[in-house]
């Protein structure tokens, strides 16, 4: 297994240069090679329905769709929770009576499902499987929390899809992206946005995104203007810059 | 000391103690313990960064927007007296930020900025292991009495055996996901603050406040009340202290 500072460039790697389903699909095909595990899914779960963005292989995709066809299994948890479910061993648990046999069926014992969230709000899971049993050891620990964080940015690509030209160029550095949007004045703005425009936080910081992209602003300088009532983002025109006041 | 001030650190601790037996939520916990040390202690504003198991700091808590301010930069600039604190686990107390430009030229010129003089960071810590630090910012230099000193401290120590109760799980995986929990926790809480703000007209520190006061009245985790409000599943509409 890699190193905990191999893993984290790594998982990084994975996700610049290319954008949104790619970069999942690339993440995810990482956490195989880097984590120690079989499979590994990324899906959407806001509004209550999956949709795989990216995923490592075939069985994995069983897997997590298997979930929403029997209507239980660690996925649904996790979205309920907004916690990760770690589960070593399969067979320990009752938790997902007809999950459990069906993952069965197909070699998996353990399974980890992380909730990816955008203003602290779960938007999708990432789904970790292995064949053997057994907790998460090693770098695999704080890789599989690293790999939750960067899957963030594939998922807002997916949703945006205006702006997967604008990743491109970009050649984004994940983690000062990712840092960019987790300070308070964006979260505090995408609020604003949320009750303004009634959409959901996903949607909301999609938006502030993308204006942060076709203005060429940070995107905390974006949200100080709209928490000060400088900025009104329009209810439709999504990836145009908003109308300044 | 006055009798209500002895009252309200006499609730503190109790507060806390019930906090070992009760149903521990982390980002509860370290909000409590900002807002009491501002109450009971000569400061002007509290805030608390907390580390995961691999050492890298979170913020987890302010008591007003210029003190998360400050402790965000200090995050983002690798620079302060509580990043200080937090690596030696030693208290680090500064009378006058002024006389401290050399040591944190980028730090201590934002605190100014935000209107803080002095600091006084106290370390989180449990026996050798190192938690995290408290922020003490004042808005007039001077330090703050030994008494006062003392009671953070001891606040403090509370605060970290109910830390570790809840972060003290036998995996590093498990510790982690208390820790990402927490942390996305107060993410859904700025973002309930935005919403609150918007709706109501209001700054975001009364936002705050409102949230607050919704989640004391009910009995429920400010993560759950900060989720429902963002989720629209209700409103915030009291303003602080009424229903």
């Amino acid at each position: 297994m890699a190193s905990d500072d191999g893993v984290q460039a790594g998982l990084t790697a994975a996700v610049v240069a290319v954008g949104g389903g790619a970069a999942a699909d690339r993440l995810c095909a990482c956490c195989v090679q880097l984590l120690a595990v079989d499979g590994a899914a990324l899906s959407l779960t806001s509004g209550g329905t999956d949709y795989s963005v990216g995923v490592s292989g075939t069985g994995i995709k069983t897997i997590t769709e298997l979930q929403f066809t029997l209507g239980e299994g660690p996925c649904f948890d996790v979205v309920s929770s907004s916690a990760p479910v770690l589960v070593a061993d399969l067979n320990d648990t009752h938790r997902w009576p007809a999950f459990a046999g069906a993952a069965a069926e197909l070699g998996v014992r353990a399974i980890f499902a992380l909730p990816i969230t955008v203003a602290g709000f779960p938007v999708g899971v990432l789904t970790l499987c292995r064949h053997r049993p057994g907790r998460l050891t090693g770098s695999a620990v704080t890789g599989v929390f690293l790999a939750a964080e960067l899957a963030v940015l594939p998922l807002l690509d997916v949703m945006g899809t205006d702006m997967r030209a604008a990743l491109n160029d970009v050649g984004s550095p994940a983690w000062a992206e990712l840092g960019s949007m987790m300070r308070s004045e964006v979260y505090q703005a995408t609020g604003v946005l949320i009750a303004q425009l009634g959409v959901p936080p996903a949607e909301a910081m999609v938006r502030l995104r993308a204006h942060a992209f076709a203005t060429g602003l940070s995107i905390s300088d974006i949200a100080y203007q709209i928490l000060d009532h400088h900025l009104y983002l329009d209810d439709d025109d999504k990836d145009r810059p908003g109308s300044e006041r | 000391m006055t009798e209500k001030r002895e009252h309200d650190i006499i609730e503190s601790f109790i507060r806390f103690a019930d906090r070992l037996i009760d149903d521990v939520d982390v980002l509860d916990l370290t909000t409590e313990l900002t807002r009491d040390c501002a109450r009971l202690l000569d400061v002007a504003a509290v805030g608390l960064l907390l580390a995961d198991p691999s050492g890298v700091l979170h913020l987890l808590a302010a008591t007003s927007e210029e003190a998360r301010t400050l402790e965000a930069f200090q995050l983002q600039r690798d620079e302060g007296p509580c990043l200080d604190c937090f690596q030696t686990g030693e208290p680090v107390n500064v009378e006058d930020l002024r006389n401290e430009t050399q040591r944190w030229p980028r730090f201590t010129a934002v605190a100014a900025e935000q209107g803080f003089a002095s600091v006084h960071a106290i370390p989180l810590r449990l026996r050798d292991e190192r938690l995290g630090a408290l922020g003490l910012f004042g808005t007039t230099p001077g330090t703050l009495n030994d008494d006062d000193l003392k009671l953070a401290q001891g606040l403090a120590h509370v605060a970290s055996i109910a830390i570790v109760q809840v972060t003290n799980a036998p995996e590093r995986s498990d510790i982690l996901a208390a820790l990402r929990t927490a942390v996305a926790s107060r993410a859904l809480v700025e973002t309930a603050k935005g919403v609150i703000a918007h709706t109501h007209g209001v700054d975001t520190q009364e936002a705050f406040n409102r949230l607050r006061d919704q989640a004391h009245q009910h009995r429920q985790h400010l993560a759950d009340v900060a989720r429902d409000v963002v989720s629209g599943r209700t409103s915030t509409t009291a303003p602080t202290g009424m229903e």
